[in-house]
């Protein structure tokens, strides 16, 4: 195990598995929107699939921070600093893949864009609602 | 003036997005740390739950952010 890493606790396994389960149906959604649309046009794909990425790698990089780095103390200091920072760097690597898309890419259809990144909201909140069952109980 | 326009919107968009998710998330933390005084011993429960919630309150926002976004760099 590296230095600074601990092993993650069971409520973190459980979160992770959870993630895992969510990050599939998000990418399989995501596949088949972008599959979709292709038969529309390659630029409404295209769009769609950055739409996607946008999202799901700024996600990825939230949840390797913010789960799998396990700092060594778990006071509640150490723990609020390892989350804002994540959530620092998946806003500030969301608004970097946005604006690489929208200079770096070009014909752009922002509505297949938006569409499949608002989608992929949406649908990590109904699966991390349905898998979570304390959240239901309130 | 119109693309004056298209810039203040953009500003407007991402900065009201940044203010509900800096006061979504400045909630939340406050509300761990308040859980966490009460009972240290639910941290790790805590954390997960924080976790879970910050991930659902910062999308709005991002969505906002990206359509300011959208509007300086692709439509201005």
């Amino acid at each position: 195990m590296r230095k600074g890493h601990r092993k993650p606790g069971v409520h973190t396994r459980i979160a992770l598995q959870q993630f895992r389960k969510v990050f599939l149906i998000q990418v399989v959604s995501l596949v088949i929107i972008a599959g979709v649309l292709l038969l529309h046009s390659l630029s409404a794909a295209w769009s769609s699939l950055c739409g996607g990425l946008i999202f799901l790698l700024p996600g990825y990089v939230f949840v390797y921070r913010a789960l799998v780095v396990q700092q060594t103390k778990s006071t509640p200091g150490a723990v609020i600093r390892q989350l804002y920072t994540s959530e620092i760097w998946k806003m500030g690597l969301s608004i970097a893949l946005f604006i690489a898309v929208f200079i770096l890419i070009q014909p752009l259809n922002p509505f297949s864009l938006f569409g499949t990144y608002i989608w992929l909201q949406l649908t990590g909140f109904i699966a991390q609602l349905r898998l979570n069952n304390s959240f239901l109980k309130l | 003036m119109e693309m004056a326009l298209l810039y203040i919107a953009g500003a407007l968009m991402m900065g009201l997005g940044a203010v509900g998710a800096a006061v979504g998330i400045g909630i939340l933390g406050g509300k761990f740390l308040e859980g966490a005084a009460r009972q240290p011993e639910l941290i790790p429960l805590l954390r997960t739950q924080f976790f879970i919630v910050m991930g659902l309150v910062d999308a709005v926002p991002m969505i906002g952010v990206g359509l300011g976004l959208y509007v300086l760099f692709a439509v201005a």
